[in-house]
């Protein structure tokens, strides 16, 4: 199944050249997914699915939108 | 000037600020008031709209002559269905008796600097009444990139202090209270009081739960925004809500971790956020109340992507 992949600010340079339909196992979960990107897991501090907060415990679906987000504070 | 009573006039404001004026009890009373900006109106009739309006330089006149501060004088002139000139171009957008509760708003704006600067520019231009600053830092030369007031001339002096000469600079009717100062916890709640929205204008993500709580114990909703490079977000958190920054962490390794600590703030990011924030906050003390509530509008200008999610 294909996902769709956002990676703000900092965690931009972790996006894949497929994020647009990123293939992954159907049951894949946030935490997995986090880590099939390479992201070290304490540098995502909110993540997004279909437009709501969720946990990394989530279970990915086909066509779902993922978002993660950093710690973002400038001003 | 026409020297008749107007002790019975409970509308009025107490003329506290002019000390220098011998004569108010020659200010008139309301009816007055009221003609004289019907005369001052008769004939102005913006075109597209064939509205009447009161032009820019009867408001500051009928101050003198009428003992009144510009927001009185604009808000008896909205009062009769005549918009001053200055807020003509926000109609229709805002309606006149929106433009009444701008005038009348409390808004507590805590930093002055990239994105406290957009926003006190705007809710100012808007008519917003009265708004309290606070900021302890001095502009530095690394500011330049993006903080409307940091200029060549301001370097080294107070954010609070060079806001407050531009708000004098662009609508007397907003009484802006500055403060120049950094605020803890306890100063945050009083600073909060009495205000109907608080802005988390803040830089870093230091301070930003503590004005959390500080809004909540106020029991005002809080606007928030931040950057980091092209992306940013903008929420709205009423009292009991999670605040984004709650998400981020104030712990050393958290502080050090943020984004624009390698990515930045440039300026059209900054700008972006505090249009954004400004614009939710009009719609708070406007009356229609915020359309991010609960929520954070996420953006990045790198790829032009806007969405609103749920947090």
């Amino acid at each position: 199944m294909n996902i769709t992949i956002k990676c703000f600010a900092s965690l931009s340079r972790f996006t894949p050249p497929d994020a647009e339909a990123y293939p992954v196992e159907a049951g894949l979960t946030v935490a997995g997914l986090i880590d099939l990107l390479g992201i070290p897991e304490e540098d995502i501090k909110l993540v997004f699915v279909n437009g709501s907060h969720v946990e990394r415990s989530v279970s990915l679906a086909e066509g779902d939108r993922v978002g993660l987000f950093p710690a973002v504070g400038g001003g | 000037m026409d020297g008749s009573d107007n002790s019975d006039n409970s509308e009025r404001s107490d003329c506290s600020d002019c000390s220098d004026c011998s004569d108010c009890s020659g200010r008139g009373t309301a009816a007055d008031l009221e003609a004289a900006i019907r005369r001052a109106a008769q004939e102005n009739v913006e075109s597209s709209t064939a509205r009447l309006f009161l032009p820019l330089a009867a408001v500051e006149r009928l101050c003198g002559e009428h003992c009144l501060s510009p927001a009185d004088v604009e808000t008896a002139s909205l009062a009769l269905g005549i918009a001053p000139e200055r807020y003509l171009r926000n109609f229709e957008t805002y309606t006149l008796a929106e433009q009444v509760r701008f005038l009348r708003a409390h808004v507590a704006l805590v930093g002055l600097g990239g994105l406290g600067g957009y926003v006190l520019e705007l809710l100012c231009r808007a008519g917003v009444g009265n708004i309290r600053g606070a900021d302890g830092d001095e502009f530095a030369p690394s500011n330049l990139n993006r903080q409307l007031y940091g200029t060549l001339r301001s370097l080294g002096g107070f954010k609070a202090a060079a806001a407050a000469a531009r708000v004098a600079q662009i609508n007397p009717a907003t009484e802006f209270m500055p403060v120049a100062a950094y605020l803890n916890g306890q100063e945050m709640e009083q600073f909060c009081a009495g205000a109907q929205v608080c802005v988390d204008a803040l830089g870093g993500l230091r301070d930003r739960p503590a004005l959390a709580r500080a809004a909540a114990a106020a029991d005002i909703p809080l606007v928030t925004a931040a950057v980091a490079g092209q992306g940013g977000y903008v929420a709205t958190v009423l009292p009991g809500q999670a605040s984004p920054a709650d998400f981020f962490g104030t712990d050393p390794a958290s502080l050090a971790a943020a984004a624009e600590n390698t990515m930045g703030t440039p300026a059209p990011a900054v700008a972006t956020a505090a249009a954004i924030l400004s614009a939710e906050v009009l719609a708070i003390v406007c009356g229609r109340g915020p359309q991010l509530a609960g929520s954070m509008l996420l953006f990045d200008l790198g790829q032009m992507s806007f969405e609103k999610v749920r947090l």
